[in-house]
């Protein structure tokens, strides 16, 4: 029986409620995964991703295209739309039929695994790394009247440098045959990334197609959280500003922002009293930023123990005393015993004093070496 | 029916007294449950417990890193909340969950093995996995690719999830969290961790898939509370074995929490470490000690137990060595003390060692030079004294032993404090100890 497994989690034995309070449905439309199908403030970005791969497949030209920019700007999310805008105008006759590969660095063990993807989903063939990029080689530089032309997107590119950088090379090398029929969309977060670690004639090849995604200022923040709340009337709308700000001052990252504001849902129908509104205000949204950025380290020393406090104590006089900020467990140990007379505690053993020190550097307080 | 046997707490026997050292024991030292966890920790409960019961029955992925120094809890907090959520037939029949440790799971290519293994996915054959690492790992994300609605959702687990992030790449982390911000099987994932700052370990794109949902446990227990758990720890239930040996061994309890050595004991370890495993400590020599010859809780037990827990290990070592070893680490403490933070070496300890023995000692006796390195090189051994890195202790360019440069790691005090108690210590040793010869 060599009937080939497909992979399943078991079967849920209650069916998925679906969310029917205001509240619930925004949290479910403010998740990350429940991308709008138009994704507000990257339609540029948008329309020059979508005209050149559509260009290219009009023209029968074969190319790259490298989109960069810092975690969290929409790349993957426009790319998606773009593959998307292109089936349907597919589907209307406009352009030529294409097949869509994807690959992601990450979910592979290591860069050659590439090949091995690549050519499980264009022949469905199973192959060692070495066999299949020679395989690939082959298909990319023979002509292929028949077969459709491939749009190939590599996410995390930079995951696939190897010391001899032969993937990076194949994959921007298959393009460059006049009968490959592949287009290649290459995504990652730096934007010299090609400069910085890739050979001459890789960055060669990859060529000056370049698209950057700014990170988000706050303006746009906010229009893509209404965006996703049109409709429903669950936020204020400074609420929603306070939100866009605060993540557009430290990293301009969507997600971010759909996660506080998810989070001050939750906390609105906590707190929820009678008679109000049931709409998550300014103070929800403070409340979820400052758990999410709030360093808790004084909170932690707030509730060390007594001879937590004091060895804490005992390391910041005897930096001040010796003006450096390293110190041994020796010169420590002298202040904190004289500390302990001070404060008229009988000071604890030696031993004890380390067991206080080692349960320090467990929450990472003060890093030591031996 | 046999009526049941009142006895109080003289006339028990040998079987009553094991029923109660195993009940009692199994609380302090097997970390069980507890039964009463009402008002602790209880926002953090209802944030984790509302993710969890979200993820069951909505299908919400979610992510959640819950942070507190060891021993405060953590995991209880947990097992307690999955035990309660399991009693609700709606979240159990819809939620699986993977339990990862990163001190098991050392590398992904375990971490994914075990998941798969738990999750019982089709490569399974009776606990084995079949594939490489690459077919492992993009089977499983096929698996939890599909999803039209009817999948279980998946409820992650990672202890000690700062030794996640130190896996290659941090693989497992990414498409964990991947996951969790896209549209595929519902899945929440949770971390538990001491490292205060984990988060800053994380790379950039991982972080950003992160949903920095931090929930801290602290020690918040003040000692009034610690003392109270400590009874609720002692207390029998009532009906356990004879109503009367119960209300007179929860009353001598109570008693024996009150009295004074007890209560200093208590407070000097709450004052050390605050978590609650550490107080308990304390209480396990009593406990073991119970029996019909010995039918309470006695603080003489207490004092024992705090003598064995707070003793010096350095001074303890120290208390096993000969007059001559003693004579080494004297000579070593003076010279510390003398050329203070250079380096001392074999010859100067044993110029030392001879000048004391010449011209002060009357009736210790006098070693020679392979004697005395003998001894010392024991002590190099007990790593009372290490040899300085870099010293030519190791490697092509071997330094002879006498010019090696040293270390002495025990303090001045510490030796002072062990020549005092040492049994059979001869005077001129100790006046030697706290006088050193003139140069």
């Amino acid at each position: 029986s060599a009937k080939a497994a497909t992979p399943q989690i078991r079967s849920r034995k209650t069916p998925r409620k679906t969310p029917s309070k205001p509240l619930e449905q925004a949290r479910a439309r403010l998740h990350v995964s429940a991308v709008p199908s138009s994704l507000p403030c990257r339609e540029d970005e948008f329309t020059d991703i979508f005209s050149f791969v559509k260009g290219h497949l009009i023209d029968k030209l074969w190319g790259c295209l490298y989109v960069s920019g810092v975690p969290g700007t929409g790349k993957t999310a426009t790319v998606h739309a773009m593959l998307e805008e292109l089936n349907t105008e597919v589907q209307e006759g406009e352009i030529p039929a294409f097949q869509t590969i994807e690959i992601n660095g990450m979910r592979l063990t290591e860069p050659h695994q590439a090949f091995v993807q690549i050519l499980k989903h264009l022949t469905g063939q199973k192959a060692t790394p070495q066999h299949a990029a020679s395989l690939l080689e082959q298909y990319f530089s023979s002509p292929r009247p028949k077969s459709k032309p491939v749009v190939l997107i590599v996410d995390e590119l930079d995951l696939l440098w190897t010391r001899k950088q032969d993937v990076l090379y194949s994959i921007f090398d298959w393009p460059t045959k006049p009968k490959s029929g592949l287009i290649v969309v290459a995504i990652a977060n730096t934007m010299d990334l090609p400069e910085r670690i890739m050979m001459n004639r890789v960055s060669s090849r990859l060529g000056l197609s370049r698209m950057t995604f700014q990170p988000y200022t706050f303006k746009q923040l906010q229009e893509i959280v209404e965006v996703r709340l049109q409709g429903l009337r669950a936020f204020d709308s400074e609420a929603i500003q306070l939100a866009a700000r605060k993540v557009a001052a430290l990293s301009g990252d969507a997600r971010r922002a759909l996660d506080i504001c998810r989070r001050a849902t939750e906390i609105a129908e906590r707190t929820k009293q009678k008679g109000s509104k049931g709409t998550v205000g300014l103070n929800h949204v403070e409340w979820a930023v400052e758990e999410m950025f709030c360093s808790p380290k004084i909170m932690a020393i707030r509730n060390a123990s007594e001879q937590e406090q004091i060895f804490l104590r005992a390391l910041i006089s005897e930096f001040r005393q010796s003006g450096l900020e390293e110190t041994t467990f020796e010169e420590v140990l002298k202040q904190h015993v004289s500390l302990c007379r001070l404060q008229g505690f009988t000071p604890p053993s030696v031993s004890e004093i380390w067991s206080v020190c080692v349960h320090l550097a467990s929450s990472n307080f003060a890093t030591w070496k031996l | 029916m046999v009526k049941k046997k009142e006895y109080g707490l003289k006339e028990a026997d040998d079987e009553v007294w094991d029923k109660v050292q195993d009940l009692l024991r199994a609380r302090i030292c097997q970390n069980s449950l507890p039964e009463n966890m009402d008002g602790t920790f209880q926002s953090q409960r209802e944030h984790l417990t509302d993710l969890i019961r979200r993820c069951a029955t909505i299908g919400e992925s979610n992510s959640a890193l819950v942070i507190g120094p060891s021993g405060a809890g953590k995991t209880m907090l947990m097992s307690s909340i999955l035990s309660e959520l399991a009693k609700d037939s709606k979240i159990s029949g819809n939620i699986l969950q993977v339990h990862l440790n990163g001190l098991l799971q050392t590398d992904d290519r375990l971490a994914v093995q075990e998941i798969t293994r738990q999750l019982r996915l089709e490569n399974t054959i009776k606990d084995r996995v079949f594939g490489s690492m690459a077919e492992k790992l993009s089977f499983l994300l096929e698996a939890l690719k599909k999803d039209e609605g009817k999948s279980q959702s998946i409820l992650f687990v990672l202890e000690e999830f700062d030794l996640f992030a130190h896996h290659k790449n941090q693989t497992l982390l990414y498409n964990l969290f991947d996951i969790s911000q896209s549209e595929q099987t519902p899945v929440t994932v949770i971390g538990l961790t001491c490292r205060l700052d984990v988060v800053e370990l994380l790379e950039k794109r991982v972080k950003s898939r992160f949903s920095h949902r931090q929930i801290h446990l602290f020690h918040s227990l003040s000692f009034e509370q610690a003392c109270k758990v400590c009874e609720d720890a002692l207390t029998l239930p009532l009906n356990y074995l004879s109503k009367k040996f119960c209300t007179e061994w929860n009353s001598h309890v109570k008693e024996f929490l009150q009295e004074r050595i007890v209560e200093n004991s208590l407070r000097h370890l709450y004052d050390l470490d605050k978590s609650i495993r550490s107080v308990y400590s304390i209480l396990l020599i009593p406990i073991c000690r119970l029996g019909p010859s010995h039918p309470r809780l006695d603080s003489a037990d207490v004092l024992d137990a705090l003598k064995m827990s707070s003793c010096d290990s350095k001074s303890a070592m120290l208390q096993g060595l000969t007059i001559l070893q003693l004579c080494l680490i004297i000579a070593m403490k003076h010279l510390a003390e003398l050329y203070e933070g250079s380096n001392i070496n074999f010859e100067m300890v044993y110029n030392e060692y001879q000048k004391f023995v010449q011209k002060k000692s009357h009736s210790i006796q006098c070693f020679g030079k392979p004697v005395c390195l003998k001894a010392f090189e024991q002590l190099i051994v007990l790593e009372l004294v290490r040899p300085v890195e870099g010293s030519g202790f190791t490697g092509a360019k071997l330094t002879p032993k006498e010019y090696r440069s040293l270390k002495l790691l025990v303090t001045p005090l510490q030796v002072v404090e062990t020549l005092n108690s040492f049994s059979g210590c001869p005077s001129e040793l100790k006046m030697w100890a706290t006088n050193p010869l003139p140069s």
